[in-house]
């Protein structure tokens, strides 16, 4: 929201866009998978969360403008709803395109008394990133999360759908080495888990 | 047919005082048949409650068998609290004068506390519940959030998020009102922000409104910006004249000068909302472009003369009369200023050459539908759609043209379920909640309207003269179905869902296309078959009131044609002049005669034909052609560089008159703001021009004309000055 007001200037705004410009990416899987949650409930502003997470997976885990504009096309609802949702909720990632791993270190309190600073700190100086950023290379994504609900692991980080810990320097050395050399995004992988947990047995598609 | 509704009432105490309301009324309402108040920011009457702010927090209990009151442990929001048999109510207790403390401390906490800079200020909720029930300090030492101050959502709103209170009623309007859901909240927490989808636009066709409801100073009008202080303002009720809506409004100015307006409560027509169009349409009050002063063309030019010169000039120029002098309007003339010109071209000039129509189409008086058959063309008021079952609107793109009718049917959807049946040959903001939406080939209305006449006659719900019947096999609802694009289906679902409690709703904007009284006739038939209710309504701001006052070729002042030698004769006796008995040319007609010659002298009365008439090529050449033309009008437009004469007009709120909406709702415009410059009321012209003319006792108020309009035309009986409603009063 860097454009104030200009005196003298236009003050334009662009456009939102309009539907038969959007672009749309959803694969036939994603638009089947839209399709069965829609017979989920009553009505479509019901289906946000899980479309916003089919979108997230379709979008490489970032979710783009463009994402939320095809979300709300085709759950015809307002974009500005979809953008709304989607930034209320700290799993989509809407602020910026992530890595293909998402690194998640929690320093809440059990973490904290075990480590998680210095941890953090490691990891930091290692990928040369801070909190909210994403290496160079587009590999890795930093967060500094809340209370993962693992206490007994601390301390603890989450990549993609699978928890760590208690982790050491070494350890971690090890995993960002494993997990450099994956070319599948664990970002994308964690969207998509959770969009089968949404889906029933029958309407997987796997 | 409606039944009164039965209203279940409970008893609640309100600080022990018992009293009757109706069940389930908010608590926030009910206090207020005591004449208290609960200080509130989000909660709004008109929109669902979402006890958002806490500020509107009370202490609730319920009476025991014993008569004691049990309290609950916390205070309730009282805006999303229904009122139940043998709740009590505390609005005054320690507890709660404790809890509005708090929570403004805690609102005011990040808030930025510029009020001296505030468009707000002096009129803010804020600054007023704190005011009120506000702490007189805060204990917040640490720096406060800063956000943007200025950020363009759109051409007309700025916002300043530091002054955001998070209340939601801005998001909520436009999901619950207007409908576009153009704005939500983003982010949560304490960085919540209200604002569009990635930044675009805030297109709303209403978003003027979210300015006005908004409780602080954080979405304001780029117009009005730092241009007053509220209390540097003066307030006049007005009404807007920017289309045919005629929504009321509060006319805000300064040192004589129009600063800003604001909607004013009418439930019967607008509620309180404006539509950005009126909002913001108002500019030509302080134009540049503003004429204000006479002036006469010399030689080769145009040279400031004053009003005796130009009256001089333009009686040489029409004397003589007949039908070699025309006149034609604009939609922005006030009841008393049509009333007086089509006096003066009858009686004075002895010409019926008058027009108010700028349609294509110009319905000829023996082809109206009042006259052909029977059918009222304004039968249903704005506030009645609320109640209606189904609405057919066709050929017309409300939110454009007949903005706060859209509100008003998209809020009988909203909260009545009515069915809305949208026929247009393009996207329509309408079709967001429409039940069925039938999308023909442009040029196509009347197959479409034929097709729906004629599935409803198959269906056996309607019932035609046998000539009708043969007439629409050329419309059945499969030969619609391919003329139009519409499935047949759907045009056979539309007209079942038509009935008894439907409207039809058409604007002027259907004398446009191809066809358009065969249209007519379909439509009329249609509602006529099903005892639907038929509307074709006016677009400009009081073009109702120039038909019905004979701004017409063919028809005199109450809709007398003067074909009706009798009637016409009677209604010259009335008027006391004697009407002419050749009929006028339309518009079309009318210019052509300009353009060749036949029209010496041409009047325009705030209208630019260039800009109202499709064919700028016979425009132009008609104004060429014409010997005199003179040019009346409020600002200065493309016409008047070929005038001979130019008389400056005053806008409708610099003077007195009255103006007759789509609905025949016929409302008073006091003078506002004072005179500009040499201008004068168009009513004024015209009596001053009549007075030189003929020695009569002039006219020396509006309100002396209404009295003569009256007894003209009696329908106006219920518009004389001492009737008039406060909020208007239909026909």
């Amino acid at each position: 929201m860097s454009e104030l007001i200009q005196i003298g200037g236009m003050n334009e705004r662009p456009k939102p866009p309009r539907p038969e410009d959007l672009s749309l990416r959803f694969s036939d899987r994603a638009i089947r998978e839209l399709e069965a949650l829609e017979t989920h409930y009553p009505e479509r502003k019901a289906c946000i969360l899980p479309a916003l997470w089919i979108a997230q997976r379709e979008y490489g885990g970032y979710l783009s403008g463009e994402a939320l504009a095809e979300v709300a096309f085709r759950l015809d609802r307002s974009y500005a709803e979809i953008e709304g949702v989607a930034t209320f909720y700290s799993m989509y990632n809407t602020a910026h395109p992530v890595g293909r791993h998402m690194i998640e270190v929690c320093t809440c309190l059990t973490c904290q008394i075990c480590g998680a600073y210095p941890i953090a700190e490691y990891l930091k100086e290692k990928l040369g990133v801070g909190f909210g950023e994403t290496t160079s290379d587009g590999v890795f994504t930093l967060h500094e999360v809340e209370c993962l609900d693992a206490c007994d692991r601390a301390p603890l980080i989450q990549v993609g759908d699978e928890y760590y810990g208690p982790v050491d320097k070494a350890y971690l050395d090890n995993l960002l080495d494993r997990l450099r050399s994956e070319a599948a995004s664990s970002v994308v992988k964690l969207a998509d888990e959770i969009v089968q947990v949404h889906l029933r047995e029958t309407e997987r598609d796997r | 047919m409606a039944a009164a509704p039965t209203t279940d009432t409970v008893t609640i105490s309100i600080n022990d005082v018992e009293i009757e309301v109706p069940k389930g009324e908010l608590i926030v309402d009910a206090v207020k048949r005591l004449g208290l108040e609960i200080p509130i920011f989000c909660y709004h009457s008109r929109m669902k409650p979402v006890g958002m702010c806490r500020m509107c927090l009370v202490e609730v209990g319920f009476k025991q068998p014993d008569g004691s009151v049990r309290k609950m442990p916390k205070p309730q929001a009282g805006c999303t609290l229904p009122a139940s048999e043998g709740m009590a109510v505390y609005t005054d207790t320690e507890l709660v004068h404790k809890d509005r403390r708090g929570v403004l401390e805690f609102l005011l906490i990040n808030h930025p506390l510029d009020c001296p800079i505030c468009d707000r200020g002096g009129e803010c909720p804020l600054q007023n519940n704190t005011l009120f029930y506000g702490p007189s300090t805060s204990r917040f030492i640490e720096l406060k959030r800063h956000l943007p101050k200025a950020f363009p959502l759109s051409r007309y709103v700025t916002l300043d998020l530091e002054r955001c209170i998070q209340c939601g009623r801005c998001v909520r309007f436009t999901e619950e009102i207007s409908g576009d859901a153009q704005l939500a909240f983003r982010f949560r927490g304490a960085n919540m922000q209200p604002t569009s989808f990635q930044l675009t636009e805030f297109e709303s066709k209403f978003s003027g409104n979210v300015i006005e409801i908004c409780p602080v100073g954080a979405l304001t009008s780029t117009k009005y910006r730092f241009r007053a202080r509220p209390w540097d303002l003066e307030t006049k009720p007005a009404i807007c004249t920017v289309c045919s809506n005629g929504c009321s409004v509060w006319f805000d100015y300064r040192v004589g000068k129009f600063v800003r307006l604001n909607g004013r409560v009418n439930e019967a027509v607008n509620e309180e909302w404006t539509c950005d169009r009126g909002k913001f349409g108002h500019d030509f009050y302080n134009s540049p472009k503003r004429l204000l002063a006479p002036a006469l063309r010399k030689e080769d030019a145009l040279r400031t003369a004053n009003w005796a010169e130009a009256y001089a000039a333009i009686l040489e120029a029409f004397e003589p009369g007949g039908n070699a002098v025309a006149a034609l309007t604009g939609p922005m003339v006030s009841n008393e200023s049509y009333y007086l010109l089509q006096k003066l071209f009858r009686g004075v000039f002895r010409s019926n050459n008058l027009d108010h129509r700028w349609t294509r189409h110009l319905s000829a008086a023996s082809d109206r539908l009042e006259s052909k058959m029977g059918m009222p063309t304004v039968a249903t008021s704005i506030e009645a759609f609320e109640h209606k079952s189904a609405v057919l609107a066709i050929g017309t793109s409300l939110a454009d043209e007949e903005p706060i009718l859209f509100l008003r049917l998209r809020k009988a959807w909203f909260k009545n379920g009515t069915k809305v049946v949208v026929a247009c040959d393009r996207d329509t903001d309408a079709d967001s909640f429409a039940h069925l939406v039938l999308r023909y080939r442009p040029g196509t209305e009347m197959a479409l309207a034929g097709g729906l006449l004629a599935a409803a006659v198959e269906s056996g719900r309607a019932t035609v003269p046998d000539p009708v019947r043969e007439d629409l096999k050329r419309y059945s609802p499969s030969a619609a179905a391919s003329a139009t694009g519409v499935p047949e289906d759907r045009i056979r679902e539309a007209a079942d869902i038509l009935g008894p409690n439907a409207a039809i709703v058409t604007t002027h904007r259907l004398l446009d296309v191809a066809d358009a009284q065969g249209t007519l006739e379909y439509l009329a038939g249609l509602a006529m078959c099903l005892r639907a209710e038929f509307n074709l309504y006016a677009l400009g701001a009081n073009d109702q009131g120039a038909l019905e006052l004979g701004i017409h070729p063919e028809l005199l002042p109450s809709g007398v044609a003067l074909a009706d030698a009798e009637a016409a004769a009677e209604v010259g006796r009335t008027m006391g002049i004697e009407i002419p008995r050749e009929p006028g040319l339309g518009t079309h007609e009318l210019l052509r005669a300009c353009a060749d010659g036949r029209i010496k002298a041409l009047w325009l009365v705030g209208c630019d034909p260039f800009a109202l008439h499709a064919d700028r090529d016979l425009v132009q050449r008609a104004l060429e052609g014409v010997e005199f033309l003179v040019v009346q009008d409020i600002v200065e437009t493309e016409a008047t560089s070929y005038a001979s004469v130019i008389l400056p007009m005053l806008g409708p709120a610099e003077q007195d008159g009255t103006y007759t909406n789509m609905e025949r709702r016929v409302q008073r415009l006091r003078q506002v703001i004072p005179d500009a410059g040499d201008a004068k009321p168009a009513w004024r012209i015209f009596a001053e021009a009549m007075l030189r003319a003929q020695p009569q006792t002039p006219f020396f108020s509006a309100e002396e004309i209404m009295e003569e309009i009256a007894r003209v035309a009696p329908a106006f009986e219920v518009a004389r000055y001492d009737r008039l409603g406060h909020e208007g009063t239909r026909l």
